[in-house]
């Protein structure tokens, strides 16, 4: 994590649909209704490859990561560098109220921090054994492949029951 | 599915026989005099046409989807999201959790839309003229962590004993530091979040504090906003990311669909 400088690139020249796919996946992973609630009987268990980007809280590896960073940091540089090195909340906010030539795409293509694209997987139990490679990539680019860290296939349930 | 009509409802003329090994992708609630644009592409590959089954005052949005072929691409998540911000952003809208799939357009009416259909249309009133915002605050990593430094005396120490060592004979000095940084973090963000909540909550219908999506989250809010007062809310989240200019980077996804309002009533 820390600053990676090689992942912000690809951001700025990320042009079009750069939708923040972590966005996404915190929004209609874990939001909206839930059909399992309403439907039991003719549901169709279809195996659903999904990155589970549920944040880690107090992991191990997460003390290790800021220990480096904080290692890393240049004490001194950390006051007069801020103005370049955050940006304001423009680039959230490429929707034009919904419809616009964006077409409902969460937010604007280029610019975005590099990072907002991390994708961590949750198990908070597992950290420690936890894939670096599957931390620290970005998911935006794999964008045509299934996003497939973790697999959690729906309980298989065809046809109807009763 | 069996070709025989249903009694009450419409269906979009695009709906054609289900072969076999088809199934019913469900996106959400909307209207019965909601209309589809032809040629909108669903989820899976091949995509499905996106397509209204209709009951009574309600339909669904769904599209067929190969029932041996797995989901969840990226472009699958997007495109699940993409349809119902669209459809927000014209009617009311109940947006379902990705992954949502039943038999057939038999078995929405018969099993979504039957039964529920008065909770539906309460639900659908409750959305109407509003939209979801997401408001999402990340501290700056240096400025964070400087700060952590410069107000926590052990953690200054720390840094010092770490620097120039190797990471295997510091691991003990690189818990504890990491561990006061993120414990000064929680803090921080707590106390953000609480000025988020304070700054919005009169602008918005409702607002529910998400989870933090990353370590350095500073704020995760959601607001359900008013229509007429969209413009009111997004010029308070301007002032918030201007005050927090150097210190966290604010960023305002939406409008959307009311993904985080439509719990199970």
């Amino acid at each position: 994590m820390s600053v990676q400088t090689a992942s912000r690139g690809t951001a700025a020249s990320g042009g079009g649909g750069g939708t923040d796919l972590a966005d996404v996946i915190d929004t209609i992973l874990d939001k909206g209704l839930v059909i399992d609630a309403f439907v039991r009987v003719s549901l169709v268990g279809i195996e659903v490859l999904t990155i589970d980007s549920r944040i880690v809280v107090a992991s191990v590896d997460t003390y290790l990561r800021f220990a480096e960073a904080a290692n890393r940091l240049d004490l001194s540089s950390t006051q007069k560098d801020l103005p370049e090195v955050v940006q304001g909340m423009t680039q959230g906010k490429a929707v034009e109220q919904g419809r616009g030539a964006a077409g409902g795409e969460l937010e604007a293509a280029g610019g975005s921090d590099a990072e907002d694209g991390d994708v961590q997987d949750g198990d908070v139990r597992d950290q420690d054994r936890r894939d670096q490679d599957v931390r620290d990539q970005d998911v935006r680019d794999q964008d045509e492949e299934f996003a497939e860290v973790e697999r959690r296939p729906r309980k298989a349930r065809r046809g109807k029951e009763g | 599915m069996s070709p025989r009509r249903r009694a009450p409802g419409r269906e979009d003329t695009s709906a054609v026989r289900e072969p076999h090994d088809n199934a019913a992708y469900v996106y959400g609630i909307v209207p019965v005099d909601v209309e589809v644009e032809p040629g909108t592409d669903g989820v899976g590959e091949p995509a499905g046409q996106v397509r209204l089954v209709s009951y009574d005052q309600v339909a669904a949005l769904v599209s067929d989807v190969e029932t041996d072929r797995p989901l969840g691409r990226p472009q699958d998540l997007r495109t699940h999201q993409r349809l119902l911000d669209r459809a927000a952003a014209e009617v009311p809208v109940l947006p379902f959790r990705f992954g949502a799939v039943l038999t057939d357009s038999d078995a929405v009416v018969e099993e979504l839309l039957k039964p529920y259909h008065d909770a539906f249309v309460d639900a659908l009133h409750d959305v109407e003229g509003r939209t979801q915002y997401v408001v999402n605050a990340r501290y700056d990593e240096r400025a964070i962590l400087g700060e952590v430094l410069r107000a926590n005396d052990e953690a200054a120490m720390l840094r010092e004993r770490i620097a120039g060592r190797p990471e295997g004979a510091t691991r003990n000095e690189r818990m504890r530091l990491g561990e006061i940084i993120e414990h000064s973090i929680e803090e921080e963000r707590e106390e953000d979040t609480a000025t988020v909540v304070e700054d919005l909550e009169d602008r918005c219908e409702q607002l529910v504090v998400r989870d933090p999506g990353h370590e350095r989250d500073a704020a995760h809010v959601a607001a359900l906003v008013d229509r007429d007062r969209q413009a009111e809310f997004e010029q308070a989240v301007d002032e918030l990311a201007r005050d927090w200019s150097g210190r966290a980077e604010v960023r305002l996804l939406g409008p959307m669909a009311p993904y985080d309002f439509v719990g199970t009533s």
